[in-house]
């Protein structure tokens, strides 16, 4: 296999770990909506901190992008 | 009239697919926008002196390079100062437009930091907070300019622009190392200033091991935030930039505009996200141990 192959699969492998990132966004949102639904009322203590942890999860999808774009284009 | 205008939207999509990439591909034409070139590192505008080599402590006087971003960053600056200073010029008591825009805006991150940090320590908490997070938001706002792509110089013999004259300043990798670094030195100095030495008592914990453990995982996820916090921001531009650039070349007309939309949310939501997340560990830096908080507060 060349060398370009290679790099090309690794970009590939690299970007397939947002997959994580995106299923635990799908299970922080569905965390907030069922308490929501529950208790609309609490909407201001539960809509910031599902933010800051929305955040902390697509950071991590992030580092994977970033990798599969460093491979990509400086690699 | 609203089928007319669907219509016509509807022919401007097909239009820009057939042009765009899918449709060159497809008939062999060369597309009607070019391939993005993608750069990591910023492209250098102005270079005076000469350093080869950045990383040379030797040659730290010999030269300057000014980068497109370092340019974006100036402009958008000079901006955000020019529309405060225009706006507080003669302030009113029942504000004009402008000063009532900007006091909506200084009034909602005053309340959301007054929020998080409670009422003692939300004015100190204000001016760094507030300014990482204009200054993140219209930096990545400004690069939706359609200036942005446009304006550059063609090196000889390229038909595509090879150096951009401005470009989103988050891009460079130094800003969002820079905002992380001052995120992290702005909870770190906070807990020194309230808790003295004993904020270290966080980090080197207890008689069981567990509790050092702890410790160490505390002290190592204090450090990772510098990490974290660069990657976050940068991650997020590069890619925005990127998805702009091959939405446009992909799907040349109308569409493009829904990617921008979600630009301008994304930089606003990193801005909110950069502050948000100093905030809180500021917060919980500061916040009391079990018991003889008082007297460290009183003196300090």
């Amino acid at each position: 296999m060349e060398a370009e192959a290679g790099k090309f699969l690794a970009v590939g492998l690299a970007g397939l770990g947002m997959f994580g990132s995106g299923i635990g966004l799908g299970i922080l949102g569905s965390g907030a909506m069922n308490a929501l639904g529950r208790n609309p009322e609490a909407k201001d203590a539960i809509v910031p901190n599902m933010v800051l942890a929305l955040a902390f999860t697509e950071a991590i999808g992030i580092y994977g992008l970033v990798t599969a774009i460093l491979l990509l284009f400086v690699a | 009239m609203a089928k007319l205008i669907l219509g016509i939207a509807l022919v401007m999509v097909l239009t820009g697919l057939g042009v765009g990439a899918i449709g060159a591909a497809l008939l062999d034409n060369d597309p009607f926008v070019a391939l993005p070139a993608v750069h990591i590192a910023p492209q250098a505008v102005v270079e005076f002196g000469n350093r080869s080599n950045v990383w040379d402590f030797g040659q730290l006087f010999s030269g300057f390079t000014i980068t497109n971003t370092l340019i974006s960053a100036w402009l958008t600056t000079g901006l955000v100062v020019l529309l405060f200073g225009v706006g507080t010029r003669s302030m009113k008591l029942v504000p004009g437009r402008l000063q009532g825009l900007l006091e909506m805006l200084i009034e909602a991150l005053y309340n959301f930091i007054k929020g998080v940090s409670g009422e003692r320590y939300a004015r100190a908490f204000f001016p760094i907070l507030a300014t990482m997070f204009i200054f993140v938001a219209f930096n990545a706002w400004m690069a939706l300019l359609p200036v942005y792509p446009t304006v550059g110089f063609k090196a000889d013999g390229h038909d595509e622009l090879t150096t951009h004259l401005l470009r989103s300043a988050a891009t460079d990798i130094n800003l969002p190392i820079a905002l992380a670094i001052i995120a992290f030195l702005f909870a770190e100095i906070w807990g020194f200033k309230v808790h003295r030495i004993s904020y270290l008592k966080e980090f080197f914990r207890g008689p069981n091991p567990i509790q050092t453990f702890v410790g160490v995982l505390e002290l190592v996820s204090h450090f990772i935030r510098l990490i974290s916090f660069t990657f976050r921001l940068f991650g997020n531009m590069v890619a925005g930039e990127i998805v702009l650039g091959l939405m446009t070349f992909l799907l040349v007309f109308l569409v493009p505009i829904a990617f921008y939309g979600l630009e301008i949310l994304v930089g606003g939501v990193q801005g909110l996200i950069l502050m948000g997340l100093t905030l809180v560990f500021t917060v919980m830096a500061v916040a009391p141990h079990e018991g003889h908080e008082e007297e460290h507060l009183a003196a300090g």
